[in-house]
């Protein structure tokens, strides 16, 4: 595989409090890439250790294949939970400053600030203060000075927070645009449906360690295991006396069979045909909450 | 490396110089200064003039020969004083008398009102009622001659002749001159030590002034959240670096103007124009514009970097307060043991002070205003400023590092000097 980000036992501790711990992973170059975790997990603690803004206390992270350091970690354009900017500054000397400090020139800053001011409808605030913008553009203005260099690699620490809707639709959009493009995407999040779609690959963290990681659609196929959604006139009484068929729940208005582990899918849809009027029949594929939290819940049965 | 910190440097300085605080007190501390500078040597100067006195002698004596004194002593003054005494009849109630001068001092018929006791020169005291009694000129003028009209008849009273008396106590005025470094003499009224002191009080307002605007920006950024956007790309000392160098062109920049606004006033016709012509304004050599901007940067790097890392470890101002406190508290103490120094320039004590890094800025600067300094001690207060800035430097950077990403609880010393050690 070839990782454009490669993380290997990546530990940091704030005296007695552990904030990750061995932590390894990697991110498929051209991937997006979901880092999930519930809040505290150590989510924001690794990006920071990647960015170097934060020493680790061991371990190693590879950009390329090679140790990142202070110029190569520039080809990453990170996006941190906490938004800031400078207040009083004008939204277009704003990011041009944000270009030059990562290696552009001025002119050319201000040539790709004028054209994302442009394609965001923010041309009319390009001399105003920052300040004076809503928290929304505040938000999109962020992102801007986050790609403005064109980075291969984007971090982006909790993207959607705070965003409407609309916005929130902008920023997917632009962001499977540049995936589209080659740029491979980490996102930080704890709030899964607004990622679901997106990622490829995640890395789920629970307290301070790795407890899932890989393709996404390996791990929904594992977690899904052999269940299937039947949609039919069958009542779940019926369908619960079929054999092989280990338990029932409805989902909406389809219902969850679970069959054991050697139970054959194709005998069951037999016998659904035989009593039944059936609608559709489809393998059950779970959703990353479902995923999350089972296996966020199975972690701490585990510790107990 | 280079271009990102002057991107630094640069936005600092822009956001300073662009605000309207920034161009108010430029031109504002200039007005200020000039009117403290010049005021006194106006005032000085300001003997000059028309009075007229209206004189209540009670003794009925000494009229003439004060008038008579007074006149002596204005024949020598170059300086344009007139005075003219203008006898009053006391009548036979001096009170109601004295009340209706005054009623005519107050309609501006005269500028004062001298009174003399009946009793005089034995007891009493004479008296001038006079709405601006600030007048100094005058009122020496006044002091003296009736002093020493006074001082006379008592002597002449002892028996001694008058002629005699007043060749035997003719006054001597000091005259103080200032010897420079090649031995000239300058006259002197005291403007050396007024430039010194206001010279010395530009260095402590400026160096704090911009010492604090470090402090707030970085308490800024840290409470905006920019400056891990910032420190993503950059690293953290180049920031701090950026910062300092940023605000400490600011300061130079007020200077150019200051010393612009100051070349234009004193230039020869502005100041006849002004209608001041021979106040006599104090000359600053450029020697100590040179070296007054040389302790100005020297302070400002270091005093800059102290308070670079007390924002970097607070959130708020409130809690950096009592490190905020601590380090004026640094600055403070130079300008209470100016006296001391003014008035032994060359002392050990004085020497000593005047090399201690954090108070060379203000006290090494005033020893050269006052007396020519050593080479050698100039070179070494330099020196050890350098050193010291270079050591704040190296210990700020640690604690900035670990500050500017810390928020929550407030640190305390010891946390300072863990993240000093583990940094």
């Amino acid at each position: 595989m070839d990782a454009i980000l490669d993380i290997q036992h990546l530990s940091k501790r704030y005296g007695d409090h552990v904030a990750v711990d061995d932590l390894s992973f990697s991110v498929p170059r051209g991937s997006v890439f979901g880092l999930l975790g519930p809040n505290g997990a150590g989510k924001t603690t690794t990006i920071r250790m990647v960015m170097r803004i934060i020493a680790s206390d061991s371990g190693t992270v590879l950009l390329d294949g090679e140790p990142v350091d202070d110029d190569r970690r520039r080809i990453i354009g990170y996006l941190p939970e906490e938004r800031g900017l400078y207040k009083k500054m004008k939204v277009l000397e704003h990011l041009v400053f944000l270009g030059t400090i990562r290696g552009l020139r001025p002119g050319e800053a201000k040539k790709r600030a004028s054209a994302w001011l442009d394609r965001f409808d923010l041309n009319e605030w390009a001399t105003h203060k920052v300040e004076d913008l809503s928290k929304g553009m505040q938000q999109k203005l962020q992102f801007i000075g986050t790609i403005l260099h064109r980075p291969q690699l984007l971090i982006l620490d909790e993207p959607f927070s705070g965003l409407d809707p609309i916005n929130t639709r902008q920023l997917k959009d632009l962001m499977l645009e540049m995936r589209d493009e080659g740029v491979t995407i980490v996102l930080s999040t704890h709030v899964l449906p607004q990622v679901d779609e997106m990622c490829s690959e995640i890395c789920l963290i629970n307290r301070a360690r790795p407890i899932l990681a890989g393709s996404l659609e390996k791990i929904r196929a594992d977690f899904g295991g052999n269940t299937w959604r039947v949609r039919s006139n069958l009542e779940e009484a019926d369908l619960r006396a079929l054999p092989g068929v280990v338990s029932v729940h409805p989902l909406r208005d389809e219902l969850l069979v679970e069959l054991d582990d050697g139970g054959e899918p194709q005998e069951l849809l037999r016998a659904l045909v035989d009593r039944s009027q059936v609608e559709s029949f489809t393998r059950f594929i779970p959703d990353l909450e479902n995923i999350f939290i089972r296996a966020v819940e199975e972690d701490r049965d585990h510790v107990e | 490396m280079l271009n990102r910190i002057l991107a630094i440097i640069r936005r600092e300085y822009l956001e300073r110089v662009r605000t309207k605080a920034f161009w108010i007190s430029t031109l504002l501390v200039p007005f200020f200064l000039g009117a403290v500078m010049i005021l006194p040597a106006y005032l000085a100067a300001r003997g000059g003039g028309e009075f007229s006195v209206a004189v209540v002698d009670l003794s009925g004596r000494f009229f003439d020969p004060i008038r008579d004194e007074i006149d002596r002593l204005l024949a020598g003054d170059d300086e344009k004083l007139s005075v003219t005494l203008v006898r009053q009849d006391p009548g036979p109630d001096p009170v109601a008398t004295r009340e209706r001068l005054k009623n005519e001092v107050q309609n501006k018929r005269f500028d004062g009102v001298l009174v003399i006791p009946a009793t005089m020169p034995d007891e009493g005291q004479p008296e001038y009622v006079a709405p601006n009694v600030a007048a100094f000129k005058l009122l020496n003028v006044l002091e003296r001659s009736v002093n020493s009209v006074m001082v006379a008849d008592r002597l002449t009273g002892a028996g001694l002749d008058p002629d005699q008396v007043r060749e035997l106590t003719h006054r001597v005025g000091l005259k103080t001159l200032k010897l420079g470094k090649g031995g000239e003499e300058t006259r002197d009224q005291g403007q050396s030590f007024m430039l010194a002191y206001i010279f010395v009080m530009i260095i402590y307002m400026t160096v704090l002034m911009y010492g604090i605007y470090v402090m707030r920006g970085v308490l800024e950024e840290k409470s905006s959240h920019v400056v891990e956007v910032i420190i993503s790309t950059v690293k953290p000392f180049e920031l701090m670096l950026g910062k300092i160098l940023g605000i400490g062109a600011v300061g130079l920049t007020q200077f150019l103007i200051w010393s612009v606004l100051m070349a234009a006033v004193s230039a020869p016709g502005m100041v006849s124009a002004m209608g001041m012509g021979d106040i006599g304004l104090p000359t600053i050599p450029v020697q100590l514009l040179v070296f007054f901007v040389v302790y100005f940067v020297l302070g400002f790097l270091l005093y800059g970097t102290l308070y670079a890392g007390v924002g970097a470890a607070f959130d708020t101002e409130q809690e950096a307060q009592n490190f905020q406190g601590l380090v004026t508290m640094l600055l403070i103490v130079p300008m209470v043991l100016m006296i001391q120094i003014i008035n032994q320039p060359d002392g050990t004590l004085a020497v000593v002070l005047s090399l201690f890094p954090f108070f060379t800025p203000m006290l090494m600067f005033l020893r050269l205003t006052l007396v020519p300094v050593p080479a050698w001690q100039v070179a070494a207060s330099v020196v050890l400023m350098v050193a010291a800035i270079l050591a704040c430097t190296w210990i700020v950077a640690k604690i900035y590092r670990v500050g500017i990403l810390m928020h929550g609880s407030k640190p305390k010393l010891k946390d300072l000097v863990r993240w000093v050690r583990e940094a």
